[in-house]
């Protein structure tokens, strides 16, 4: 698809957004792996006024990431293990380069809601939470979504006859999901379960 | 809700609807009598006999009083207007659903009485007669429905007349009108001479009905023994005996004058879609304030009496059909709707504290009847609209939304007063009129895709063989889209001519034969025109007919235009063929015409823009086209459960429907059709121009999770949204498919599962399987954001 095709999409639904308060969310897959296109868009947008949200892992060349943040309204920022090691061993990438770009974001006064995949056994012990706290509070990142895992995805790699490579996880119970929420609350966090 | 209510709430779900036929056997004993009076002189005086002779019911818990029948859901019959046969009693007592009783004496007294007298001479014996094989055979074929044959037209709604005005009043205001009548100059004195004695009347009817009701209250009371149902029984009386004769003069007074006159009204005739409050929450809110003012009421009190009133609703079945079918569907709702909110008279927000006190009374009650709707303007608060979306959210249909604002700018197009279109609002399902000044008169759905089926066919109706149309061409022979809708507009032009040539000669067989002087007193200026509700009298006279199945009639052409004309993947000869024999062995066919044609509901304008042109050659066909009471025709599109009938008469059509199947509902898309979610459905349904109606129907289904959390916000916008885009209505069905299917199997269990049809609620259980499965089918709205 072209900008313009997109653009033709997204002003449809024009009148949805002024009742909402709604707008376009530019999400993935990494949207900043095409970053000729996303750009693109979120100037179409600007121009427009349509309210823009990116949803990233953060793990995007910190140029193009201070290159978009002044076209983006709202940023859905990934903080998945705090750990580095560890967070190369679920994802495959170390996450320094993510820390510092969230760090710049939020320096340069970027709108961020930080959001938390919960994955039982994989980033839910207390260190990490933790660890989250004392990195984020200082950046006065107060917007936290915890999103607790699923396994909808399942039934579609059964239907493919894939094995999914997640099988071995389990989904947060919701008191699991209360206990951890309570636990950035206390730090005066403000949070969501899902959003 | 209290114990009382809830006693009165318990039995009236509980009593069953059946047969009474005191009111055919006394109207044929009066009729049978008295041979020498003017025609509506004797109209006054059946039913002032009526009045006099029915038999009074007072239940032990009731504060608001009077029935119809004899006893809570006793329906009667209305002979002079269609006279069941021995045949249809039969079926009403055993058919599977919508059952009435009817018993071995009604049965006796229907043979040796009302059916000897009526043959020949009822409403529906007259019109048919009068009806030609033209207008026979489209009638016959289902291209469209003759509403006046089995009830009487209505569609009407009380203004503020009786919350200002007592019978005694109306009276004098007729004895003044016949004072000014001129002999000399006017041929027609003598007609409105005997029009307006007769209004008079029929107020003395009603007092009288009132007035007996007072004296059997007095009479209980005196033989009451316990003191607190003695002094309420003592209040009923008092009552009583000020209302409807004198205004009411507290909120107890104001909502047992309605109760009378809306007795009075669905008494005298069987009118279409009962007969409505108004504006409900303006009218009593007067009344509300000066009783909690001075503290002679509480707001539990006033809740108290509404819910009494409620009851009495729910407890007056809609009397049932002639000419049934055991396999055919009835529906005991008899399409009271209660507006709340809306506009007042000088454009400011309607809404008030009765409103929201009306808004818990629904929810409450949880009944069939009354049906309830928001008049929701733009100057009306969110929390109004949030608290109608809540009991929106529990399930049961109830209320639906409208946008006041459209319906005031649908009404100043028809020609109405500005003041006049903002005390209106909408009857029945979605129709908008003009409350206490207009006689707005359905007269039949009128089916747009069979339509279309008759010019693919030249003419011939391809489920009978038989020609009910006009010979428009071979389409085969039709080498552009264009010149295929031109077929389809001159078949549709034939077609209408046929419908308002005989709803020409209907309404002049009602004016003059079937006039409602008591309906006539209420509704301003029959009394100051001397003239009949049914004749011309009101201010303002409307004729509708509803076109049914836009959507199913927009992707058929869509159809024909994308894979015949443009693509031209598929030949004319081809398709209609695979019509012919309902797809069989063209499975692969269908299904690229199911699957792979641009459909209304998707926010497409390639399909839209044919929804323009169906819309607006139905409308250039219909709108402006003179009645016969000074008024003329409009459109609107509202189906009921219309489109199933529709739908079964009408083969296989080329948006790859099989035959028989239901066409799409009010202006939903085709069931199944929206696969992009209610934003695209709105952005669709918008490219109707609303303000050229008088009402249509948008049914959304959605299941009752979309609710939870921020959801109400969110459907609050939807709505907002489709307003702001000047929608004119907006229902929601919360149910799961699960729950509809474990109802479809285990009927007992759900009995009092309530679903929203298409303009009105009904139980799921009562629904033939077709309904259930077409209620089933309409796309499940899975999430609004993502």
């Amino acid at each position: 698809m072209t900008v313009p095709e997109v653009m033709a999409e997204v002003l449809k639904d024009q009148i949805f957004f002024d009742e909402s308060g709604g707008g376009v969310t530019i999400s993935g897959g990494e949207p900043l792996v095409q970053t000729v296109f996303v750009e693109a868009l979120l100037a179409a947008c600007r121009a427009r006024r349509i309210r823009t949200t990116l949803d990233t892992s953060g793990f995007a060349d910190p140029d193009v990431l201070r290159r978009v943040s002044g076209q983006v309204d709202l940023f859905l920022y990934d903080l998945k293990v705090m750990n580095s090691e560890r967070h190369q061993r679920f994802t495959g990438v170390k996450n320094e380069l993510i820390l510092q770009n969230l760090k710049m974001l939020a320096e340069r006064g970027c709108a961020i809601i930080i959001r938390i995949p919960v994955i039982p056994g994989v980033n839910d012990d207390g260190g990490n939470f933790d660890a989250m706290s004392e990195f984020l509070s200082p950046l006065g990142l107060r917007n936290i979504d915890l999103l607790p895992y699923h396994k909808l995805g399942s039934d579609k790699y059964q239907r493919l006859h894939l094995s999914s490579p997640m099988e071995e996880f389990e989904p947060p119970t919701t008191q699991q999901m209360e206990t951890y929420a309570a636990r950035l609350k206390r730090d005066g966090f403000t949070v969501r379960i899902g959003g | 809700m209290n114990e009382r209510v809830s006693r009165m709430r318990q039995a009236t779900i509980e009593t069953k609807p059946w047969l009474s036929i005191e009111r055919a056997k006394l109207i044929t004993e009066f009729y049978s009598q008295d041979k020498t009076s003017s025609i509506p002189m004797r109209r006054a005086l059946a039913f002032q006999y009526l009045m006099e002779n029915k038999e009074i019911y007072i239940g032990k818990d009731e504060l608001i009083v009077g029935e119809r029948g004899c006893a809570p859901k006793a329906t009667p019959t209305f002979p002079e207007l269609c006279c069941h046969s021995l045949e249809d009693f039969e079926i009403l007592n055993v058919r599977e659903k919508t059952v009435y009783s009817v018993d071995e004496s009604a049965r006796k007294i229907q043979k040796d009485e009302v059916i000897p007298y009526w043959r020949g001479r009822s409403m529906r014996d007259r019109i048919f007669a009068e009806m030609t094989p033209e207008w026979k055979n489209a009638y016959e074929a289902g291209i469209f429905t003759e509403f006046m044959e089995q009830r009487a037209p209505g569609h009407t709604v009380l203004g503020d007349v009786m919350y200002r005005k007592g019978l005694l009043d109306l009276k004098e205001d007729i004895a003044a009108a016949l004072a000014k009548l001129d002999d000399w100059n006017d041929s027609e004195a003598s007609d409105r001479r005997e029009e307006l004695r007769a209004m008079s009347t029929s107020a003395d009817a009603v007092i009288r009905f009132a007035e007996r009701h007072a004296e059997k209250a007095e009479e209980l009371a005196a033989k009451e023994t316990d003191p607190r149902r003695r002094e309420e029984l003592r209040r009923i009386a008092e009552v009583c005996r000020q209302v409807p004769a004198h205004a009411p003069r507290n909120f107890w007074e104001a909502v047992q004058a309605y109760w009378f006159t809306h007795l009075g009204v669905v008494t005298e005739l069987n009118t279409w879609d009962s007969f409505s409050p108004g504006r409900f929450d303006q009218h009593l809110a007067p009344f509300y304030q000066k009783d909690m003012e001075s503290g002679a009421l509480t707001r539990e009190q006033a809740k108290e009496l509404l819910e009494c009133l409620w009851v009495k609703f729910n407890n007056q079945p809609a009397p049932p059909k002639v000419g049934v079918t055991a396999a055919e569907s009835g529906t005991y709702t008899d399409f009271a709707n209660i507006n709340n909110g809306g506009l007042k008279r000088d454009g400011s927000d309607g809404v008030n504290d009765v409103t929201y006190l009306i808004l818990d009374v629904i929810d409450d009650m949880h009944l069939l009847q009354p049906s309830s709707n928001l008049q929701l303007s733009r100057k009306n608060p969110d929390a109004f609209l949030k608290r109608g979306l809540e009991i929106v959210s529990e399930g049961w249909g109830q209320p639906s939304i409208f946008n006041a604002d459209m319906v005031v700018e649908e009404l100043l197009r028809q020609g109405k007063q500005i003041q006049d279109a903002r005390c209106g609002g909408i009857s029945g399902c979605v129709e908008t009129g003009a409350f206490g000044k207009e006689a707005y008169i359905l007269t039949g759905y009128f089916n747009l895709p069979k339509v279309l089926e008759v010019t693919l066919n030249n003419g011939v109706d391809p489920c009978t063989g038989k020609k009910i149309g006009k010979e428009t061409g071979d389409a085969r022979g039709f080498t552009s889209y264009e010149q295929l809708f031109a077929a389809f507009r001159e078949q549709l032009h034939y077609l209408v001519d046929v419908k308002v040539r005989g709803n020409n000669v209907i309404e002049r067989l009602y004016a003059e034969f079937m006039p409602a002087p008591f309906l006539s007193l209420l509704v301003d200026d029959c009394i100051a025109k001397g003239k009949d509700y049914n004749a011309g009298g009101p201010r303002y006279n409307t004729t509708y007919i509803m076109g049914v199945g836009p959507a199913t009639c927009t992707d058929s052409l869509s159809a024909i235009k994308h894979h015949i004309f443009d693509r031209k993947t598929i030949s004319m000869d081809d398709l209609l063929q695979a019509l012919a024999h309902n797809f069989e062995g063209k499975e692969k066919l269908r299904l690229s015409l199911w699957n792979k044609t641009p459909k209304f509901g998707n926010d497409d304008d390639y399909a839209d823009a044919i929804l323009s042109d169906v819309f607006n050659a139905f409308f250039d066909e219909v709108d402006g086209r003179k009645n016969t009471k000074g008024g003329c025709y409009h459109v609107n599109y509202l189906s009921t459960t219309c489109h199933v009938y529709f739908g079964s008469m009408t083969g296989a059509t080329p948006d790859g429907r099989r035959a028989g199947e239901p066409h799409s509902d009010g202006i939903s898309p085709a069931q199944g059709a929206d696969r992009k979610g209610p934003t695209a459905v709105i952005k669709s349904a918008s490219r109707l121009d609303h303000a050229r109606t008088g009402g249509t129907l948008l049914n959304q289904k959605f299941s009752p999770q979309l609710f939870e959390g921020d959801g109400i916000d969110k459907v609050a916008q939807l709505v907002r949204s489709y307003f702001r885009l000047d929608g004119h209505h907006i229902q929601f069905n919360v149910v799961t498919a699960d729950t509809l299917h474990a109802a479809q199997a285990n009927p007992e269990k759900y009995r009092d599962l309530i679903v929203r049809v298409a303009g009105y609620s009904d139980y799921f259980c009562d629904l033939t399987p077709a309904l259930q499965n077409e209620i089933i089918s309409r796309t499940e709205q899975e999430a609004l954001a993502r």
